[in-house]
């Protein structure tokens, strides 16, 4: 993907930059909100990257100028406030996602691949498959194989999003906020416990491994 | 002036201004009736006394006939020239024949008079009489009661034609500028009702030309309510700054450690120390994000975002997001909700979702394994009751306020997990949905319980 940076600050800069290029991004980086807007406006960028405080022009101002300029590539906001209010005000100015700083970069990576392709989700698809394993959404069955596995309704849930958005990780807090609608990561592990049930029907009993753990990121299903 | 809130005519009558108005109005009402009944009553009663003046007179100048004969003459020759409509004088003779400008007999000891001839004019106010009955005749004297009559018409009059059409108007006036400051009223009271539920930017905006107490009172609300925004605005530009002041250098750290981590390789010891110096970066951020998040939440702004949400949804949710760890950890945890329908109360859905998650790991971390953690979600009269019980050691009533302070940690979980603040925030968040937040001994064990008001429906 072609990404955007705008990030004054050095060191995280240099981190976030080396870990996209690595992951086999085209990034550009820019530290001053002014010069940012006008390159956001004259090249296209797949997912912008925008930290909130930024010289020249603060990230909420930039991106609302984007937006009320039609210009609608996604944005994520990076920052060092994590209020409700500053999350709301955020998405409110046009952002897509919302990061509070510190992050760790497996998040960063995870919800940038989730904003630049939501386009391709397949809503309309009755039967979503990966491997051995069919998930009939109609009649609400799951099968490896020829073995029915009995779910109960929320690892149906979360076992549904993990195929839909197959090959791609997804975070904790990216599950807690699409399973559960809550927007806060409590401070015991939930969703660990909850994939390790999923786990212990959909993969144990079974030779090879769906669910797959991505050290410091999340979960995914591989596509 | 704040139009926002129209006042209704009822309550309009409950306002001051407008109960003095009509107050003031009444008592000038009464004043003007009773001094003007006053000076009716004098002048008629002037007016009454000139008649009997006038009869005493009449009956003097007849006292010096000596005989009947004498009397009749003069009575005839008076009588010619009264005018019967003013004055009456009629001598009833001892065999029956009258003289005089008016036919008259006694009826019961009372003169009752007709007129005769028949074309004579009799005055239609009535008559004032005096009969003086000895042995010359019943000599029979009236003098009209038109002055009286007349007197009464013209207070009447004055009263109809001047006083209450005074008084209407009056009353109206000051109904009219009664109610505008009633309006006023309302303009104050509805600004300091949205500067309680934390919309900080309302004012009262008076015309700056109005200097009366009003004015004054207006003038003052919105200076307090400017100070208000101003002072949240810098708590939320400090927060801002120490926020991205602090977390740069801790997102640093992170950075650096993460890139020492990817250099040692995974499983070496430095790479052990790394995660480690990362852990504690993460919890130092932990601490200060829910400082940063009580100082907001006891500013009151998120107040603004107010919806009717259904606690009995929000309980559900995070009975089930925790339910599998709760049983990882060797507690259990058991439900009891309202069966099936929805608890609405005022509030924000993220906050209250985070008294319930903060109070399960609460309860999770300061019970042995086997304990039981209860939710519970019971309706009582116009409010619920949301709490979280559980069969553990519980707190000494002692303790049970101190532990809703930031930072306070008992003495014996100071090796647990936890930060101190779970409790804070719960207090916090309590308070800014005006809940009453209660610990109490759950024999044994600690119950925690906030109490709401429901919202009736669900308007949005």
């Amino acid at each position: 993907m072609k990404l955007l940076l705008i990030e004054d600050d050095k060191t995280i800069a240099d981190y976030v930059l080396a870990g996209l290029r690595q992951e086999g991004h085209v990034v550009d980086h820019m530290a001053d909100g002014r010069d940012a807007l006008s390159q956001a406006m004259a090249s296209a960028y797949d997912v912008l990257i925008v930290d909130r405080m930024l010289p020249g022009l603060d990230g909420l101002s930039l991106v609302r100028a984007l937006r009320a300029a039609k210009v609608m590539t996604p944005a994520i906001f990076l920052t060092a406030l994590g209020g409700v209010d500053d999350r709301i005000e955020g998405l409110q100015a046009g952002g897509d996602d919302y990061l509070v700083k510190p992050f760790a970069f497996g998040e960063l990576s995870a919800r940038i691949g989730a904003l630049g392709r939501r386009p391709v989700q397949q809503a309309e698809a009755t039967v979503l498959t990966a491997d051995d394993l069919r998930m009939d959404l109609i009649r609400r069955t799951v099968k490896r194989g020829d073995v029915e596995i009995d779910l109960l309704p929320r690892e149906f849930a979360l076992l549904e999003l993990l195929l839909r958005r197959k090959g791609r990780v997804q975070t904790r807090t990216m599950l807690l906020e699409s399973v559960w609608d809550i927007s806060f990561d409590p401070q015991t592990n939930v969703v660990e416990t909850h994939i390790s049930r999923l786990r212990a029907k959909v993969d144990r009993p079974f030779e090879r491994e769906l669910i797959r753990t991505v050290r410091g990121a999340g979960y995914k299903i591989d596509g | 002036m704040a139009e926002g809130k129209g006042a209704r005519p009822l309550e309009l009558l409950k306002s001051t201004p407008v109960r003095q108005a009509v107050g003031v109005v009444s008592l000038m009402a009464v004043i003007s009736v009773t001094t003007t009944a006053i000076a009716f009553l004098r002048v008629r009663d002037g007016l009454e006394e000139t008649i009997q003046t006038s009869l005493d007179q009449s009956a003097a100048s007849f006292s010096t006939a000596r005989t009947a004969a004498e009397l009749r003459d003069q009575v005839s020759a008076e009588a010619r020239v009264a005018d019967a409509e003013q004055r009456i004088i009629v001598l009833l003779s001892a065999d029956g024949r009258s003289v005089g400008n008016a036919g008259a007999r006694l009826d019961a000891g009372m003169p009752v008079i007709f007129a005769q001839p028949e074309d004579e004019q009799l005055s239609e106010h009535g008559y004032e009489f005096r009969v003086i009955a000895d042995d010359r005749g019943t000599l029979i004297l009236g003098e009209t009661r038109e002055s009286v009559n007349e007197v009464s018409r013209v207070f009447i009059a004055q009263a109809a034609f001047s006083l209450v059409p005074t008084l209407l108007l009056s009353l109206a006036a000051a109904l009219v500028i009664a109610a505008r400051s009633a309006r006023r009223v309302v303009g104050i009271e509805g600004t300091l009702e949205r500067l309680t539920a934390g919309d900080l930017k309302a004012r009262v905006a008076e015309d700056p030309a109005r200097t009366d107490d009003l004015a004054r009172i207006a003038g003052g609300l919105d200076r307090m309510a400017a100070a208000q925004e101003a002072s949240v605005a810098a708590l939320k530009q400090v927060s801002a700054d120490i926020a991205h002041d602090l977390k740069t250098p801790v997102q640093r750290i992170a950075v650096l450690m993460a890139e020492l981590r990817n250099q040692t390789g995974e499983g070496s010891p430095e790479a052990a120390l790394a995660e480690r110096a990362l852990a504690e970066a993460d919890r130092a951020v932990a601490v200060f994000q829910s400082l940063l998040q009580i100082a907001q939440i006891e500013g009151g702004g998120p107040r603004g975002r107010f919806r009717p949400v259904d606690l009995s949804a929000v309980v559900a949710t995070f009975a089930d997001i925790y339910g599998p760890a709760v049983e990882d950890s060797g507690h259990s945890l058991a439900v009891d909700l309202p069966s099936g329908r929805p608890v609405h109360v005022r509030g924000d859905k993220d906050l209250l979702g985070q008294v319930v998650a903060n109070l399960i790991e609460n309860a999770l971390r300061h019970t042995p394994n086997g304990s039981t953690i209860r939710l519970t979600l019971r309706q009582e009269g116009t409010s619920v009751v949301l709490s979280v019980a559980d069969n553990g050691p519980g707190i000494p009533e002692a303790e049970r306020a101190l532990v809703l302070r930031r930072l306070y940690r008992r003495e014996t979980s100071r090796t647990t997990e936890g930060n101190g603040l779970g409790l804070a925030l719960v207090a916090a968040i309590a308070d800014l949905h005006e809940a009453r937040l209660q610990l109490s001994d759950n024999a044994p064990g600690l119950v925690v319980s906030l109490a709401f008001s429901t919202v009736a429906a669900l308007p949005v």
